[in-house]
């Protein structure tokens, strides 16, 4: 080292001396404290993720006493999974996913008690089975169509496994979020397995002649009904000296105003014919006004493919709908489906249609599970009955699971959802007392576990496919989302006050701006497509078509 | 002579110049490196996606129709001519106004009744800014639970103090919806301004009050003519953070009304959060965004001028 050079370093080192000595950050120190904060990143990487890996691991699966139904039906899973018969579905997918042990899905779910199946039950049990781990996403039910669709824009591949709404399946493919899954059902499935599947339920994933997932929640409308006010001796008097015919339960929406009416008239305030999940975005408006537009004969479209809501049948029908509000508890217009559950399950209602779940809750099998908890217990185990929803009932949403067209590991979670939603699999899954899956197979309908879960279980089980024998299905199609906002807004606006056919003029206003928008004669085909399903209409269901199940 | 010079310096010696060059360079370039991360951040989180919003605006970025044609001013036109989007901005001009008014007046008078020291004044003053961090989704939840039908309790503790029933639809009938989104954003935000304004009174010298009390000058002309005057300045920066806010309403919206019944709470960010995120019409969304915005800039300029004006000299 020269003079000059040390009497440079000597300056520097003096300048940084005197810098630190003020307490002023140098250069060095910077350099010093940003290689520090470097390090302690790139250590905190690992460390925060093993500790949110340990934090989110799968717990063990949650098995229910083996002398239980439930606890027989899990087993019987495990066992098709493990022992076979060999060309069962369940079998085949485990076998092909050992490979696969290494991947860890990612699902989407609905948040709540949708998640806690994959969470205590299907997903620690594949991991037991397959060493395949499961990352489940929870979801409010609008985000598990947005986020997909985001994450799609977006090329994340952040999702294996997407829960959607059947209805949204034509979007979601033609979008190109999802991917058809043919080659691997051919590849793995035992095509039996479809044949077990209600005819209504059927052909829901199939599109432009694909397959793009598979059905996995029958989420048919039924009626609930307190058997103990219908057999009440004064009130059946009363009803038929007041209308000349014997109280029964309702069969038509007229008399199922009527009848409501008259029980409210009687009974109230501790008891009231009918509740209604009414609220806006409830969601529940757009399925009960289509079941009902088209039970009595409406047209959802005409030939040029305008909207038919401006017609007899649409002014008919939100006139028995407010018809039947005025008939029902005070707040029914406010209602969403929890509180209207928790209206029933109190014993302050004698009339609701709703989804399968009611009828579980009503017997208190769903409240056997501490996770349903926030439901109150049923005050009315053994007094309910159930029937099909005078006219016809809607398949409200259900679920297909889809795969998600940028999964790494397509095929992977392709098994997986062979596996979940294979029958002896999807039974167990659909007996969960918290879980939200609601019976769709054949065999589901049929087993002898399921019909032992409460005393009335197989009457319940019996009605649930008759309803799906007259069900109909939502708008499979394009712009659906749109299409059931209108319906919404349209009925709350009727129920806050709007003249009904001023509503309908503005709903059909909008569905019509929504054709335009994805293209009249395109919207044609897709609408000519949905009419061919089972369920598009009254007359042709499942059971007009000759396809009706028997039990 | 120079050049011969420069090249009889060994490459040895010339190691350390060029060092120091590099030190020198360093030196005055050090801050602007500093800055680079920032810029960068910048530029990729606020800019990038403000430039790609504006392009999205003018094509066709809706989910279900395939490809980004060029559509003009399509977008802005389809929002323009929405009666729902025409009425939601009505509404959040209607709502914001009257959240913000009424929080005004009772922050004042909250802040002046706690501007004077008495005994359990820390105490009240933490229970009223407690709404103040509670997460506005809770704080609709909450009032929806109190005011829904037929489980929440505010109609029968009305009907015991009115002594008759009372069967009120707080959130499907007008005007009782609005009124209890009001409520709900009132009880919220007020202890916002209660905040700031109590600051702004505190710091108004006392000996102004002491010259009045001298002059023989009234409470209320001492407010009249001096609190508010001095206060002016922080009245008018309260009202600007607030009103910036309150025409963002959406959250107490979505929990407690979904915009409903119909479309009659659907506010400018409800709005856009439909079109967007529930029918994914997203050029659609994106050019009333940049409604919006322009809109909100105009309201920030005017009240920024205002505040500027109402600054004592």
């Amino acid at each position: 080292m020269n003079d000059r050079t040390r009497r440079e370093f000597e300056a520097g080192l003096a300048a940084d001396v005197d810098a630190w000595l003020r307490g002023e950050p140098t250069r060095r120190s910077f350099i010093k404290r940003f290689g520090q904060m470097t390090g302690m990143l790139a250590v905190s990487g690992p460390l925060l993720a093993s500790i949110s890996r340990s934090a989110l691991a799968q717990a063990a699966v949650q098995l229910a006493d083996p002398s239980t139904p439930l606890g027989q039906a899990q087993a019987a899973a495990l066992k098709a999974s493990t022992e076979g018969p060999a060309d069962g579905s369940a079998y085949r997918a485990v076998q092909a996913a050992k490979q696969f042990s290494d991947v860890t899905l990612n699902m989407t779910y609905e948040s709540g008690l949708q998640a806690l199946d994959p969470r205590h039950f299907s997903g620690p049990m594949w991991e037991q089975l397959t060493g395949m781990k499961s990352n489940v996403v929870e979801l409010s039910h609008p985000d598990q169509y947005s986020k997909p669709v985001a994450e799609h824009i977006a090329g994340s591949g952040a999702y294996d496994i997407l829960d959607i709404e059947p209805a949204w399946t034509p979007s979601l493919a033609d979008g190109g979020v999802i991917a058809p899954l043919d080659d691997f059902i051919a590849k793995h499935m035992n095509k039996a397995d479809f044949d077990d599947y209600h005819p209504l339920f059927k052909a829901l994933p199939t599109y432009k002649g694909k397959i793009w997932g598979v059905f996995d929640d029958g989420d048919m409308f039924a009626l609930y009904y307190r058997k103990d006010v219908f057999d009440d001796p004064k009130l059946k008097d009363a009803y038929s000296q007041k209308f000349g015919k014997p109280l029964a339960v309702p069969t038509t929406w007229e008399d199922y105003a009527q009848v409501a009416q008259f029980i409210t008239d009687q009974m109230a305030p501790n008891l009231y014919g009918a509740g209604h999940f009414r609220k806006a975005g409830s969601p529940g408006n757009q399925y009960d006004f289509l079941q009902q537009f088209r039970a009595n004969k409406g047209e959802l479209f005409d030939g040029d493919m305008k909207a038919g809501l401006v017609s007899a049948a649409g002014i008919k029908t939100l006139e028995n709908m407010i018809a039947a509000n005025k008939a029902s508890i005070p707040g029914n217009n406010e209602l969403d489906a929890v509180s209207l559950w928790a209206a029933f399950l109190q014993g302050k209602v004698a009339m609701i249609y709703s989804w399968p779940p009611s009828g579980r809750m009503a017997a208190n099998y769903s409240q056997s599970d501490a996770a349903i908890n926030f439901i109150p217990r049923s005050t009315i185990a053994g007094k309910v009955g159930y029937a099909i929803v005078p006219g016809n009932p809607e398949h409200a949403t259900g679920y297909s699971k889809a795969l998600a067209a940028d999964s790494e590991n397509p095929e992977a979670a392709y098994l997986f959802m062979q596996w979940a939603t294979s029958p002896p699999v999807s039974l167990a899954r659909t007996m969960l007392p918290y879980a939200l899956r609601d019976p769709y197979r054949l065999s589901h309908y049929k087993s002898e576990l399921y019909g032992a879960l409460w005393p009335d279980a197989k009457d319940y089980l019996a009605n649930l496919c008759n309803s799906a024998n007259v069900g109909l299905l939502d708008m499979i199609m394009p712009g659906w989302q749109d299409y059931a906002l209108s319906l919404d807004r349209m009925c709350s606006s009727v129920w806050a006050g709007t003249d009904p056919k001023a509503a309908l003029e503005t709903a059909a206003a909008e569905w019509d701006q929504t054709t335009e928008r994805l293209g009249t004669d395109s919207q044609k085909a897709f609408y000519a497509e949905y009419k061919k399903l089972p369920g598009s209409s009254a007359d042709h269901t499942v059971e007009a078509l000759g396809m009706a199940v028997k039990l | 002579m120079t050049t011969d010079a420069t090249s009889a310096i060994s490459p040895a010696r010339r190691q350390p110049r060029r060092r120091a060059g590099l030190s020198e360079w360093s030196d005055r370039h050090f801050r602007w490196l500093l800055v680079v991360p920032a810029v960068l951040l910048i530029l990729s989180l606020s800019v990038y996606p403000l430039v790609f919003s504006l392009w999205v605006s003018f094509v066709n970025y809706d989910f279900q129709i395939p490809g980004h044609a060029f559509v003009g001013l399509k977008n802005f036109s389809m929002v323009i001519f929405d009666p729902v989007a025409r009425w939601s901005l009505v509404l959040t001009i209607l709502l914001s106004s009257a959240n913000v008014a009424i929080e005004l007046g009772l922050g004042l008078a909250l802040a002046l009744a706690m501007v004077r020291s008495f005994p359990g004044r820390g105490l009240v003053m933490s229970v009223l800014i407690i709404p103040l961090f509670i997460s506005p989704v809770i704080v609709g939840q909450a009032w929806a639970l109190l005011l829904q039908r037929p489980f929440g309790p505010m109609n029968y503790l009305l009907g015991q103090i009115l002594g008759q029933e009372v069967t009120i639809g707080w959130l499907t009938e007008s005007p009782w919806l609005y009124v209890a989104l009001i409520i709900a954003d009132v009880w919220q935000w007020t202890p916002f301004m209660f905040v700031i304004l109590l600051a702004g009174l505190t710091a108004i010298p006392p000996n102004l009050y002491e010259a009045a009390e001298l002059d023989g000058v009234d409470g209320w002309q001492a407010f009249r003519l001096i609190t508010l005057p001095q206060l002016a300045p922080i009245i008018m920066l309260a009202i600007t953070f607030r009103l910036l806010d309150a025409v963002r309403l959406f959250d107490t919206i979505f929990i407690m009304t979904a915009g409903g019944p119909g479309t009659k709470t659907y506010t400018s960010s409800f709005y856009l959060y439909t079109v967007g995120f529930t029918q994914f019409h997203l050029s659609q969304a994106t050019a009333g965004s940049w409604i919006f915005l322009i809109l909100t800039a105009l309201l920030v300029g005017l009240l920024v001028r205002r505040l500027v004006k109402s600054e004592p000299a």
